[in-house]
Parts: structure tokens; C-alpha cells; sequence
């Protein structure tokens, strides 16, 4: 099975880019699709679970990758 | 504010005397508003000169370097940050209501204690 997957790149910019830009594109969604989160903040990882925790979407995952890079994906409730 | 959201209300004291700290209020208010909370920022004291048209786009918090204050404005704006002001704080600025950029709110000390009050957080910088 596979689910379709919107993409959001805010490598290199500092809070509160991060959650502004996540919220923003979250709110052109629908129930139940995916959002993949490309993030360089060192913070992004307390602040999304925060986001998430406030705004009831789901963190599916955080996972970071080479060079610093953070990739989280929500879900969209 | 509505009494049913939940709702941030952060104070806003200083002016063109601390640049350094002009921007704080703004991006912190940005990401409350993102969270889906009911979200204001209340100048008072030197607050208001920050507001005046055209001052946003020649201060920034860092001086030369980075962003001006005018980014940080737009973006709690378009977030949907509410900004307050009160007409005694306009007067100890000499400002006026039609001096200020597009989008404040006039308040008066009633309806900040009001507000105060709502809010499930008060944040003074």
C-alpha cells in the first residue's frame, strides 16, 4: 500500500519557520495524508512533538539523516 | 478572545530602545498562533513605537545582520497573531491611532485585564 506524501523542505531556517510553514501547509490537507518534514533547527524534534501534542495531528515519525537533517512526517487528524 | 479557545496573551513592554529585543514576541506569538492557540500581543510601555509605520522596516534584532522586524510582524499577522494597543500608551509616544501600521487593535485596560484573565498563559518580555 502506498500513500501519497506532500514534502516540505525548511532546511536551513531557524524556529519558528519549522512549525509556521508545517501548520500552513497541514491546513491545505485532508484527513489522513501524510506530511514529510525536512528540518535542520536542532529543535524541531521537541517542537514538533509539542505541535503535535497541541494541535491533535499525529507524529508519525522522527528520524534524523546525515548532516543534521531531521525528517519527520505527520499525519494529518 | 473568545472564552472557549485557548489562548496565549504576550505583553509587549519595550521599544526603538532595546532593538535586540524587538522580534522575540513576534516569532513566539507566530508559533502559539501555528498551534492552533488564540494568540495576542499587548504593547504598552515603549511597545507601541514598534508599530509605527515605517520604523518595522529600518530596525531588526541583530542591526544590519538577519531579518528587519518587518518579517517578524508579517509573519505573526499571517499567522494570525492579534495586535493590541491601548490609547494611553499611544499618548505617552505621541502616536496616534492612524500612525500605527494596518491591523492593530485598539484595547482599552478593562479589556487587557480581561484578556489577562482568558488566557491560559500571560508572557511579559
Amino acid at each position: 500500500m502506498s500513500e501519497t506524501m506532500q514534502s516540505l523542505d525548511v532546511k536551513g531556517a531557524a524556529c519558528p519557520i519549522p512549525i509556521v510553514k508545517t501548520a500552513k501547509a497541514m491546513k491545505t490537507m485532508s484527513a489522513g495524508e501524510l506530511l514529510e518534514i525536512l528540518a535542520t533547527d536542532p529543535g524541531v524534534e521537541p517542537d514538533m512533538k509539542a505541535w503535535t501534542k497541541q494541535t491533535g495531528n499525529e507524529l508519525v515519525s522522527i528520524e534524523q539523516q546525515g548532516g543534521g537533517v531531521f525528517r519527520v512526517v505527520v499525519r494529518k487528524s | 478572545m473568545s472564552d472557549d479557545e485557548e489562548s496565549v496573551l504576550y505583553v509587549m513592554t519595550h521599544g526603538l530602545e532595546a532593538p535586540e529585543r524587538c522580534a522575540t514576541p513576534f516569532f513566539l506569538a507566530s508559533t502559539a498562533a501555528a498551534m492552533d492557540l488564540e494568540t495576542g500581543i499587548y504593547f504598552t510601555m515603549n511597545g507601541p513605537q514598534l508599530l509605527k509605520k515605517g520604523v518595522a522596516e529600518t530596525i531588526g534584532p541583530k542591526g544590519e545582520e538577519g531579518q528587519k522586524l518587518a518579517f517578524f510582524i508579517d509573519q505573526a499577522l499571517d499567522c494570525g497573531v492579534s495586535l493590541y494597543v491601548c490609547q494611553p500608551s499611544l499618548d505617552l509616544n505621541d502616536l496616534t491611532p492612524d500612525d500605527l501600521i494596518d491591523g492593530v487593535k485598539m484595547i482599552g485596560g478593562a479589556a487587557f485585564n480581561d484578556m489577562a484573565m482568558e488566557a491560559r498563559a500571560v508572557v511579559t518580555f
